[in-house]
């Protein structure tokens, strides 16, 4: 019988590209109503895993299970919210429209944009505070607003599971506020967030569980096991420091 | 200028292309295909060629036909499998299919004549039986574009939101590039295999000059053609006529096109003036 409560479980999973492992080791699981962080040194692993949820990347070996089911019947099923500077600011739709986009695969190929979805689209916007920005121009509003607009995305597409790519990273204050409070919500109704993140300080504050990657998991648990000055030091060579005061800062290699 | 019936079938193919290259264009634009619809105008040529040598103008359709919907599936092939960049693969394409193309045209003995026709279109002498063609094909590209719309336009503003969405991105490439190039298959009759390239690139991005709507774009880039179409026949009649000036009407539809794009630039910018202003303003609540 399938495990409907795990969003999300990695068993002794390997993952690449082109029949090629780059990361391996990967075991864990992620329960609806849960947040987990990935992280890890640049080019530890985190989008290789992130992609591998939504079917992009390999798995090479052991198993993979999303919602329930293997990758490959899983397309569809969780959301993903991009790193705002990886989108065109140019690109010509407005806040409405990317928050629409999240409704596109319920909405189907051929049924038009119903008043539903369209509402959908603003309760989505309002929960992030910008249902009074839906008309203008995706690449007019700010960074913040950009990303706060990805998560309604997200929100909109009503999945059991977030995929979230670096959410905070050069948000501004008020935009944290509103992203962090919108997640929040979503937990409490049950859906599970995976944060890909090279804040620890974030990890440490939202999230229920933390995965240390660099090419292979070095540790998974809550972020008290994991978050700490050795297992850092292990997975991010020497640019994990030791403070007079027992906390562990990343540095500048 | 309508009281000549090869005129009203001039202007009614026109407006068919208007009808499709308006939407069409918008997608190029937000795909960045200028460069691959470029690819297909010239890659259609040797199957106009093979066509022509076959069953003479009526073989055009469907040689360009099977050339177009051979290069979109291989431009599509070689950049999912990651063997040449999106630009390289295209650059590739193109050049090998147009060096065929010239090579078997070199062949005949009416090398000139044929390549002029080829390359530039004979509008004014379209028949009812193309005209009827290109119109089959446009209720095709239209129906295939209404489908497709939402899709290509999330594909192209976010390939890896699309993907996480469940929309097979190869897929989505392939269709596209068939739209093209039936695009470049129902014009090129009309306006050659080098001009076709103006249909699918000038709508969209005159249009976008002036508005950020992606419907907005793609139903004034349709005006746009229609307007130009209009102007380029009348103004080709008038100086053929009143003055004895040789105009292709081909190429004074698309001067006329350009020109459009020329005029509305100016006022882009202004726009983009005033909107980094409102920005400035917004971005501050």
């Amino acid at each position: 019988m399938a495990d409907t409560d795990t969003a999300l479980r990695y068993a002794s999973a390997a993952l690449g590209y082109r029949g090629r492992a780059v990361l391996t080791d990967v075991d864990f699981a992620l329960r609806g109503g849960r947040t987990l962080a990935l992280v890890g040194p640049n080019g530890a692993g985190k989008s290789t895993l992130i992609k591998s949820v939504l079917g992009l990347a390999e798995v090479v070996g052991g198993a993979v299970t999303v919602l329930g089911r293997p990758v490959a019947q899983a397309r569809g099923l969780a959301a993903y919210v991009p790193q705002v500077d990886s989108l065109d600011a140019d690109f010509p739709v407005s806040a409405a429209d990317v928050v629409l986009m999240g409704r596109y695969r319920r909405i189907g190929w051929w049924r038009p944009t119903g008043r539903a979805d369209r509402q959908a689209a603003l309760a989505a916007l309002d929960r992030v505070g910008l249902a009074d920005r839906a008309r203008v121009r995706f690449g007019l509003l700010s960074g913040g607003q950009r990303q706060r607009v990805l998560v309604a995305r997200a929100i909109a597409a009503e999945s059991r599971l977030l995929l979230l790519d670096e959410p905070l990273n050069g948000v501004d204050a008020t935009s944290q506020a509103a992203i962090l409070r919108a997640l929040g919500e979503l937990t409490a109704a049950g859906a599970a967030l995976l944060i890909s993140t090279h804040d620890l300080g974030l990890a440490a504050r939202i999230a229920d569980q933390v995965c240390l990657l660099n090419g292979r998991q070095w540790a998974a648990g809550t972020p008290a096991e994991v978050l700490t000055g050795e297992l850092l030091r292990r997975a991010y060579g020497g640019h994990a420091v030791d403070l007079p005061d027992g906390r562990t800062v990343l540095v500048e290699p | 200028m309508f009281e000549a019936p090869f005129m009203v079938r001039a202007f009614a193919e026109l407006a068919l292309l208007a009808l499709i290259c308006g939407p069409v264009s918008v997608f190029v634009f937000a795909r960045r295909l200028s460069f691959v619809a470029d690819a297909l105008t010239h890659t259609v040529f040797p199957g106009v060629v093979i066509g022509f040598a076959a069953a003479g103008a009526e073989g055009i359709f469907g040689g360009a036909l099977v050339a177009g919907v051979l290069t979109a599936v291989a431009l599509t092939l070689l950049t999912r499998a990651g063997l040449l960049s999106d630009d390289a693969a295209t650059a590739v394409v193109l050049t090998a299919m147009f060096s065929v193309g010239v090579a078997l045209v070199s062949r005949r003995s009416s090398y000139t004549s044929d390549l002029t026709t080829f390359l530039f279109g004979r509008i004014l002498t379209v028949t009812p039986r193309q005209l009827a063609e290109t119109a089959v094909l446009a209720v095709v590209i239209l129906a295939l574009v209404a489908v497709g719309a939402r899709a290509w336009i999330f594909r192209a503003f976010d390939p890896t939101g699309s993907a996480a969405a469940g929309f097979r991105t190869t897929w989505l490439d392939l269709w596209l590039n068939l739209v093209v190039a039936l695009v470049v298959v129902a014009a090129v009759r009309a306006v050659g295999t080098v001009l076709v390239i103006a249909l699918l690139v000038v709508p969209a991005a005159a249009a976008r000059t002036v508005t950020d709507r992606l419907p907005a774009m793609a139903a004034l880039g349709t005006v746009l053609t229609l307007l130009a179409g209009y102007a380029g026949l009348w103004v080709s009649w008038t100086a053929s006529i009143d003055y004895g000036v040789r105009l292709t009407s081909a190429t004074a539809v698309v001067l006329i096109l350009v020109l459009a794009y020329a005029v509305l630039l100016p006022v882009g910018r202004l726009r983009a003036k005033t909107v980094g202003r409102a920005k400035t303003v917004g971005q501050a609540r």
